[in-house]
Formats: structure tokens, C-alpha cells, sequence
């Protein structure tokens, strides 16, 4: 199948000598939902800007859907929706306004503009709201209406920018909420950056982590997890805490560690391996009070691959994102 | 060059006009000193050759391109506002391409430019202007106005895609409108004026709108109109061609 976004090589170095990007591979296949994460200034949202034809690379190549976005641009663009990090909506206009004009912009023919315009709207739950200023919307209310907007000419590929950023966390639920809607009707692909982690494990099916300009690790959020080391499982035992053998031979067990009031046992699959982990303490008369299980977050999974912690940026880029998105209103 | 992606632009400046029609009031403010105050006190004193026609009516041309010019030359912090926001960002990834963004953009400052004209107008009416009376006129008086609002409203997002930030632009935007405002004709005759600001009057485009202007509505002497629209659509053609051209900049 046809790749919905190939980058090859790319590398972009902007004036001031900024190596933005530093020979970024991806590929994304279609139909799916990808998230680019990385904390700020790893370079997402350049990577974003050559994919939408904005800005050339400084060498290397991409692809949308095949199409180099350099020598094709404009076949690009009729094939792509895009939502930048910033807010993209006139606030000076109707909710109902903006989309009207972005739909004349993208030349949608009269005849079947009025039609989507409604579907649209209602889809959103927003034909109340439609001729009320933007101006008077909530933060959330907007970026569904920007993502609305960007779905109006059916893109193959939807890209979006930091869509739930500064967000509340019900806000961002409605947003994706809607995003699935649309992706259950047309099938689009979706590209999406985010510096949230929890963000990309609960939406994204597949991962990308991008650091200082360089895609370190891609795979879905179970496969880098597992790929950073095993799951805990960590067990309270009644009684004084002793290691059974049976323990350490079952098969799906990697390592036991006892450590002080408990056992911890390392294994691939926590959910698979409980059942006889337990099983196996109970034959040897051991009884459990409590077990728990822990699980590599995307968190480590970034600090194996880029050598940080992740929040190291983030504190600051998070205060400097909510001013931008003050600035919106 | 998509038109409707032209029409577009031009329904957004409608459509936000009709939100808020403030500023259209606010700037009409200074045109009317200077029609009411200035224009009577200096014409009391019959000091600058006008060819006969009163003085008030002489400026009001002018006084009305120098507002319209503001309000093109000011549209650059429009564009600068949405370069800050992702407005323009969206507009590039859309299928319209960079020249009919451009000029949709430049013209759609000419729709507001109209719209400040109809409004300073009836001031002028009240005031005691007396204009050509000949509809046909006024209406090409209006065209006028509408085509060389482009032409500035282009060179100020010129301007906008080297300073990029509001405050750097608010400076700048006055320090075109003035000396674009006198060193032309719109005060005075071009011959009153010292050689080297002469030399000055003759490119600047100003100069020309005016005369357009004045023709159409105060004197009905077109003879020199054929002239005029081609040195404002020459002006709009350049302008257009090197803010296209300079229009990747602003986003980079
Ligand atoms: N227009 C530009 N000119 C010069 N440098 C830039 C420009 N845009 C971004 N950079 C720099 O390139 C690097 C990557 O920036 P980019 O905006 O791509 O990161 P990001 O991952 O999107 O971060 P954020 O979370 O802040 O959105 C940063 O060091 C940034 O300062
Ligand atoms: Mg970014």
C-alpha cells in the first residue's frame, strides 16, 4: 500500500544556523492515526511544516501519499487538511462565517456547499453556537471548529498540530471524540503532534518519539513500552517473603527480586503472567495480600531512546504555549 | 490564480466589516479636520492657486486618498496579526495559490478602503463640498479607489513580511503615509513644491490617485485619467508581483 507520509534523510537548517531537523526517517501508512512526540523544540512542528508544503527542507526528501512535497506541492495541498499549533480562525466572524469562507477558498462548488456546511455543524453539535462570534467560544469549541474546517474538503491526510493543546482534560476528550467521528466516515489518515504522552498512548495507533531534531524510535505504544524491559508485578506475601523456585522456572517469569515486605517479578505480559504467577504461589501454600502491577510508561520509553527525562523542556514550553494560546482570544 | 479563492477574501472583509464597523467611524475623524477645519481656514487666506475651484473642495480628493491609503497601508497589521496567529499558515496549505492570496488579500483592503470613502463623503456633502455631479463619475471615482488600495495595501504587506511584528509595523505605517500624503498633490499643486520633492510628487503613486480622484469627482476634467490609471495599474502590478514574490518570506 501507498505510504500516507515518507520522510527520507530530512534535514531542515534554518537561517540563523538552527539544525531543526537532523535527518528525520518516517514512514506512516495509510488509515492510520500517528502521533510525533517529542517535548519543545524537538522539531515537530518544522517536520509538520514540510509535510504542508510551508517551508522546503534543507535536503532530504518527503512524500505525501507519494507525492514529493517540493516538486508537487500544489497536487499536496489539494489532498491534505491541516490545523496549525496556533489558532487559524477569523474571531471577528461567525463559527457558521469561517467555514463558509474556507469552503469558498478551497473552491467547493456552490451546489454542495450549503449541504456540507450543515453536516458539518451538526456533526460538531455546534448549530446552535454557528452564528456566534468566535470570538465568544471556548478554547475547545475552537479547535473542534478548526478541525472542522480542516475536513471540509475530505483530506487524505489530516494533520494536526498540538490539536488539544492547552486544553482541559475534558475539552480534549471531545475533541478527539469528534476526530473519530470523522475518521470512522472517511478513513482519513491522521498525522498529529503532541508533547502530551498521555495524549499518544490513549489516541495514537502508532508512535513516533522525535528528539533534538531526530526521529529516535517508532512502533505502537505497547512495542516501545515493552521494548524498554519487562512489567512488574509486585507482590505482598503473608508471612515472612521467600522466593519459591517454581517461581523463577516459570517460563513467562524474567527475574524475581525480593525486596523487603515483597516479591517483584519482571515478566513480558503482567495480565498473562498473573494468573500463574499466583497459581504458582498458591501450590507452594504461599499466600498473596496484595499484588499490583507496573508498567514502563512512554515516559522511559523516551529516556531510553533520547538519553533525557522528557519533562526537562516541557515545563517551559507548556507556560509559553498557554501565553500563545491567550494571545488567541 | 483561483477567483474564488479572490471572492473569498473579499466576502471575509464584508463579513467582518458588517461585525464592526468601528474603526470605518474612528478614521473618519482626521478626514474631517482637515475638510473642516484645515481645508476653510487655509482656503480663508487664497494662498495656494487652485485652478479656481474653492479650496475645501480642492483638498477633499486628497484628504479622501490619504484616509483610504491608511486604512490599505494598515491592512499589513492584519496580515501580521495572522502570521502570529496560524491564519496565514492555514491559508498557504490551502489549494490557492501564493499570487491569489496576495492579491485577494491587497484587494480585499480596497473593499474596506470603499467603504471608508462612503463614509467620508457625506461629511464632505455637509461641509459644503460641492462634487461633479455626474454619477458615473463618483462610481469611477470609487473604482479608482478600490484598484490603488490594492497596489498599497500589497506594498504594506510588503513591508509586513520584513518586520513581522506589530509594534516594529505601527511605526513604519505612519512614517509611509505621511510623506506619500505630502509630498503629492493632495495639499497643493505639484509646482509649489521645492525641485527635489517635485522630482518625488512625479513617481509618487499618490500623486496620480489624486488626480484621478479630483477629476472624476470635483473638476469633470478627465483629460489626463488614461494617464492616471496607468501609472496606478503599473503601480498595482509591480506591487502585487514583489509581495507575491517576498509573500514566502513572512511565514519562514
Ligand atoms: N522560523 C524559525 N526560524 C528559526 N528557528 C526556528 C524557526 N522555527 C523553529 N525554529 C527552531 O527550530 C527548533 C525546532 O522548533 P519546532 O517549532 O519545530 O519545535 P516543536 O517541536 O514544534 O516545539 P514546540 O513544542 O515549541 O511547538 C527550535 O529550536 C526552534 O527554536
Ligand atoms: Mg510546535
Amino acid at each position: 500500500m501507498e505510504l500516507a507520509v515518507e520522510a527520507k534523510q530530512l534535514v531542515k537548517v534554518y537561517g540563523q544556523g538552527v539544525r531543526a531537523l537532523d535527518g528525520v526517517d518516517l514512514s506512516v501508512e495509510q488509515g492510520k492515526t500517528f502521533a510525533l512526540l517529542g517535548p519543545n523544540g524537538a522539531g515537530k512542528t518544522t517536520l509538520m511544516r514540510i509535510f504542508t508544503t510551508q517551508i522546503r527542507p534543507t535536503s532530504g526528501e518527503a512524500r505525501v501519499c507519494g507525492l514529493d512535497v517540493v516538486r508537487d506541492g500544489a497536487k499536496v495541498r489539494k489532498i491534505i487538511g491541516y490545523v496549525p499549533q496556533e489558532m487559524s480562525v477569523w474571531t471577528d466572524l461567525s463559527g457558521y462565517e469561517n467555514l463558509l469562507i474556507y469552503a469558498k477558498i478551497y473552491g467547493i462548488p456552490r451546489g454542495t456547499r450549503a449541504r456540507l456546511l450543515d453536516e458539518v455543524l451538526s456533526k460538531l453539535g455546534m448549530k446552535g453556537a454557528a452564528k456566534a462570534l468566535v470570538r465568544t467560544y471556548s478554547g475547545g469549541m475552537i479547535r473542534r471548529l478548526e478541525i472542522a474546517s480542516a475536513l471540509l474538503i475530505r483530506p487524505k491526510v489530516l494533520f494536526l498540530d498540538e490539536p488539544t493543546i492547552g486544553l482541559d482534560p475534558s475539552a480534549r476528550k471531545a475533541v478527539w471524540m469528534e476526530l473519530g467521528k470523522f475518521k470512522e466516515g472517511d478513513g482519513v489518515t491522521i498525522f498529529f503532534n503532541t508533547h502530551y504522552m498521555d495524549e499518544a498512548d490513549l489516541y495514537a495507533e502508532e508512535i513516533g518519539i522525535i528528539n533534538e531534531g531526530k526521529v529516535v524510535t517508532v512502533g505502537t505504544a505497547a512495542e516501545l513500552k515493552r521494548s524498554v524491559g519487562g512489567e512488574i508485578i509486585t507482590l505482598s506475601i503473608a508471612g515472612n517473603p521467600f522466593v519459591p523456585e517454581r517461581l523463577r522456572s516459570l517460563e513467562s517469569v524474567e527475574d524475581v527480586i525480593l525486596a523487603e515486605e515483597e516479591v517483584r517479578v519482571v515478566v513480558k505480559d503482567a495480565e498473562a503472567a498473573l494468573p500463574r504467577v499466583l497459581e504458582g504461589l498458591r501450590q507452594d501454600g504461599v499466600s498473596v495480600v496484595r499484588a499490583a502491577i507496573t508498567k514502563p510508561t512512554l515516559d522511559d520509553v523516551f529516556l531510553k531512546y533520547a538519553g533525557t527525562r522528557f519533562e526537562a523542556g516541557g515545563r517551559v514550553g507548556e507556560v509559553r504555549q498557554m501565553r500563545r494560546m491567550i494571545r488567541r482570544g | 490564480m483561483s477567483l474564488s479563492a479572490l471572492w473569498a477574501m473579499w466576502e471575509l472583509e464584508l463579513r467582518r466589516l458588517r461585525h464592526d464597523r468601528l474603526e470605518l467611524y474612528t478614521r473618519a475623524v482626521q478626514p474631517l479636520l482637515w475638510i473642516g477645519v484645515f481645508g476653510p481656514i487655509m482656503g480663508s487666506i487664497r494662498a495656494i492657486p487652485t485652478g479656481g475651484v474653492p479650496y475645501t473642495s480642492f483638498i477633499t480628493p486628497g484628504v479622501l486618498i490619504q484616509s483610504t491609503t491608511f486604512v490599505s497601508i494598515f491592512y499589513g497589521l492584519t496580515i501580521v496579526w495572522e502570521r502570529e496567529s496560524g491564519i496565514l499558515k492555514k491559508l498557504l496549505v490551502t489549494p490557492a495559490s501564493r499570487a491569489s492570496l496576495v492579491v485577494g488579500r491587497a484587494m480585499a483592503a480596497g473593499v474596506r478602503a470603499i467603504f471608508q470613502a462612503l463614509v467620508i463623503v457625506p461629511i464632505a456633502l455637509l461641509v459644503g463640498v460641492r462634487f461633479y455631479p455626474n454619477p458615473l463619475y463618483l462610481l469611477g471615482a470609487l473604482g479608482v479607489i478600490f484598484l490603488s488600495s490594492g497596489g498599497f495595501a500589497a506594498l504594506s504587506m510588503l513591508v509586513a513580511s520584513f518586520l513581522k511584528t506589530r509594534e516594529r509595523f505601527m511605526g513604519i505605517g505612519q512614517a509611509l503615509t505621511f510623506p506619500l500624503f505630502f509630498a503629492s498633490n493632495a495639499l497643493y499643486p505639484v509646482a509649489m513644491m521645492p525641485r527635489a520633492l517635485q522630482v518625488f510628487a512625479q513617481v509618487n503613486p499618490m500623486s496620480y490617485v489624486v488626480d484621478a480622484v479630483r477629476s472624476l469627482t470635483i473638476t469633470g476634467n478627465v483629460s489626463q485619467l488614461g494617464l492616471d490609471l496607468l501609472a496606478i495599474l503599473a503601480f498595482d502590478l509591480v506591487m502585487f508581483a514583489i509581495a507575491s514574490v517576498s509573500f514566502r518570506r513572512i511565514i519562514e
